[in-house]
């Protein structure tokens, strides 16, 4: 059984590219979230094994998001995507309860490590 | 990993984020004080930034850096916009666009971007403050010697050099820690781990009953840690760092994306649309050999066929439609820097960005658009100082309109300047002769066809009848060629209007097809009003030309045959086809009707001296091609 990912970023470019990593190495993409508030409301529907989730996002913001996610459950395996010289936000998305993260640009290498640590 | 596959839709994405950035500055520079429109930008240009690091575009990333700080600052400081900060995010803005085209197609070495960074530098610096000028003094110097005391086993981390964010790394490594017992002690304090001076090596006290090894192994799990020290027993390690192996899951078949949306390449659906338009032909083909078999059994096949086809032709035209604001988007920065740089005030309004249009339709608009819109700010609307003295509100304004009306939508140039000079233009087309130099006056009708001669726009004109030559010709062309209409309104003091009218899609129409001697020609129905017989109603002669009187309205008659050269008679009685396009009217005479059919609309280059009556051609069910006669040329 392989994996399932919701994929959390405002970007289409970049979910499609995290997404193409992650089912590329065999995990299922379950979802896509555009939102803080889409990806709370798809990791309640979609309980999936690993969550990817943007920083900076409109409406709600990838941090808040995974304080909610972690409010409904504490297990929730969030892998943080960021950005250089957001050093400040990572910390406290970690306090929040992320699990791991990764900086952009992405190298797929690192991102599956990542993710191997998080599922881990 | 191939990057290239990507680009398409990193330059998509791109341009949409850097277009809602000028609307977003507009609406900021009209509000100064409310600074709600920074947290847009702010995201906007962030993720442009995201994006072009994983394309590995260099220059795009540190402009769109440079400018994420600066508008960082402005967001946390709330501060009001200053003319000279939106003047330098606008120039951002462009910069950004400009690196980001031409890192698409391979030529980011041309850029030149040292002046806009120097300056977002300075301003970011300038708005950071004294504080944050000079560089903090770095925190991390005092940390390789753990000054920690207390229980425990002290653990020393080094991450790796390379390591991106070493303060979210540190913390993560931490955490780890954690699992195996209480950590205190830790060195740097952890909130130093959150500046960007923290250089990766820290310490802590761990107390816990795990061995030295399964406190490392806890601890390079966190990932890209170099060196872990686990002392207390006076025992220290150190493992070779394992290089972490690409991607453990093996791979399965990519499971399609649940998303609902997926971006098509145009082109694609161009392809599409060109099947689509075979398969009508051959429609066409099959429904003429069912009616001549008068066979039960293919005439339902005929007719399934059709329905069918017909779905799959409205899914494929539903597919091009595209929303005007995404050609509308980019005109209110243009209108803005040109009333900026002719020392005019303009609010310029758009209406109807929803409405929507064939993709291959929209995508020839901007242009037209464009020219109609710099008129009108730099020829229709007049300084503050005269609109004054004209008893008018100095600001003037200009609105841009897209209405659905019934196949086809009509946009509006609007303005509520000083008009034009009818007069003027009378005098010169007289002088040219263009108008019959007994001509009392001109109609907006004759106005515009005067002002389209494309040599009307010279030098003289510019200064002596404010212009309006300039680039009307390209507008009116460029509509006409796709099967649309300009017309014209102007009022001396009050304003001009331009409105064009254009059918919805280009692809396939619906069109009656008339029979002109042995031609067919087929007459898009987007124009038609209705047909009615010649013979039957009564002519008339009106201004010179032959006419018939409609519920009162003289529809004058355009003879096809005559028009066409085509030599014999034509018979006695034969259909008009009345054509409305806007106020304008006009009745074609053909021979016959032949019937109503889809026919799909191929563009041709007239041979010279062709008559300015076609549109296009299109291939008939029986494999025969006929000319599209084109409305606007007729009217």
């Amino acid at each position: 059984m392989s994996h399932t990912v919701l994929v959390c970023d405002d970007a289409i470019f970049m979910r499609t590219m995290i997404s193409d990593i992650l089912a590329q190495a065999g995990f299922e993409i379950v979802g896509e979230a555009e939102t803080g508030s889409q990806a709370v409301e798809k990791y309640r529907q979609l309980k999936p094994d690993l969550v990817t989730m943007d920083i900076v996002m409109p409406d709600m913001g990838g941090i808040d998001a995974v304080r909610e996610i972690v409010k409904q459950d504490p297990d929730a395996k969030i892998l943080m995507c960021s950005a250089m010289g957001q050093q400040a936000l990572v910390v406290e998305a970690i306090q929040a309860g992320a699990k791991d993260f990764v900086v952009k640009p992405f190298q797929p290498s690192r991102v599956l490590e990542a993710v191997q640590r998080v599922l881990g | 990993m191939d990057l290239s596959q990507y680009a398409e839709l990193f330059l998509a994405e791109s341009r949409e984020h850097l277009s809602a950035c000028n609307q977003l500055l507009l609406d900021w520079e009209r509000t100064p004080a409310n600074s709600a429109p920074v947290g847009g930008l702010f995201r906007a240009v962030h993720t442009v930034k995201g994006m072009a690091a994983t394309m590995g575009y260099g220059r795009v990333t540190d402009i769109a850096h440079r400018t994420e700080n600066l508008l960082d600052l402005l967001r946390r400081g709330s501060r009001p916009a200053t003319d000279e900060l939106l003047q330098l995010l606008f120039r951002a803005r462009d910069a950004l666009e400009h690196a980001v085209e031409l890192s698409v197609v391979g030529r980011e070495d041309e850029l030149e971007v040292v002046e806009v960074v120097a300056d977002l530098e300075s301003a970011a610096a300038l708005l950071a403050g004294p504080e944050r000028a000079a560089p903090a003094p770095p925190t991390a110097t005092a940390v390789v010697a753990p000054a920690a005391p207390g229980g425990g086993r002290l653990v020393q981390v080094t991450l790796r050099a390379e390591a991106p964010l070493k303060g979210g790394r540190a913390l993560l490594a931490l955490k780890r820690a954690q699992a195996l017992g209480a950590v205190q002690g830790v060195t740097p304090p952890q909130a130093g781990f959150e500046s960007d001076d923290f250089d990766g090596r820290f310490s802590f006290r761990l107390d816990s009953s795990a061995t030295a090894a399964d406190i490392e192994r806890a601890v390079r799990a966190a990932g890209d840690v170099e060196h872990v020290s686990v002392g207390g027993g006076g025992e220290e390690r150190r493992a070779a760092a394992p290089r972490g192996g690409a991607a453990a899951a093996t791979a399965a078949e990519a499971t399609p994306e649940k998303s609902r949306h997926i971006r098509v390449d145009l082109r694609r659906l161009d392809e599409l649309m060109d099947l689509i338009g075979e398969l009508v032909t051959v429609r066409g083909r099959l429904n003429e050999l069912a009616a001549a078999r008068r066979d039960p059994a293919v005439d339902d096949v005929a007719i399934q066929i059709s329905r069918l086809s017909a779905d799959l032709q409205a899914g494929i035209i539903q597919a091009r439609m595209t929303p005007v604001w995404q050609v509308f988007d980019r005109f209110p920065r243009l209108v803005r820097d040109l009333a900026r740089e002719l020392d005019k005030q303009v609010a310029f309004r758009v209406e109807g960005k929803e409405i929507e249009l064939d993709r291959a339709i929209l995508d020839e608009l901007g242009d037209p658009l464009l020219h109609l819109l710099r008129n009108a700010v730099d020829h229709g609307i007049e300084t503050p100082a005269e609109r004054r003295r004209g008893g008018k509100p100095p600001e003037g304004e200009i609105v841009l309109a897209a209405v659905r009306e019934r196949a086809s939508v009509a946009i509006s140039v609007s303005d509520d300047g000083r008009g034009i000079d009818r007069a003027r233009i009378l005098e010169r087309a007289r002088r040219e002769g263009l108008v019959d130099p007994h001509a009392e006056a001109l109609s907006d009708d004759q106005l515009l066809r005067v002002l389209a001669r494309p040599g009307f726009s010279t030098a003289e004109a510019v200064t002596s009848v404010s212009g309006r030559g300039v680039g009307i010709d390209v507008a009116v062309t460029r509509i006409r060629a796709l099967g649309g209409s300009i017309d014209i309104r102007t009022e001396t003091g009050k304003g001009t209007s331009f409105v064009l009218r254009l059918p919805v899609t280009l692809a396939i129409v619906r069109a009656l097809i008339a029979g002109v001697g042995r031609e067919r020609y087929a007459l898009p129905l987007t124009y038609v009003a209705e047909t009615v017989e010649f013979g039957v109603q009564p002519t008339t002669i009106v201004e010179g030309r032959e006419a018939i009187v409609l519920r009162n309205r003289v529809v004058p008659l355009v003879h096809l045959r005559r028009m066409l050269g085509v030599s014999g008679d034509a018979p006695r009685r034969c259909p008009i086809i009345v054509l409305e396009m806007g106020e304008r009217t006009s009745g074609i005479v053909v021979d016959g009707m032949l019937g109503q059919q889809e026919i799909v609309v191929k563009g041709f280059d007239p041979p010279q001296g062709t008559l300015p009556v076609f549109s296009g051609a299109t291939i008939m069910g029986d494999g025969i091609p006929a000319l599209i006669l084109d409305a606007g040329g007729l009217v």
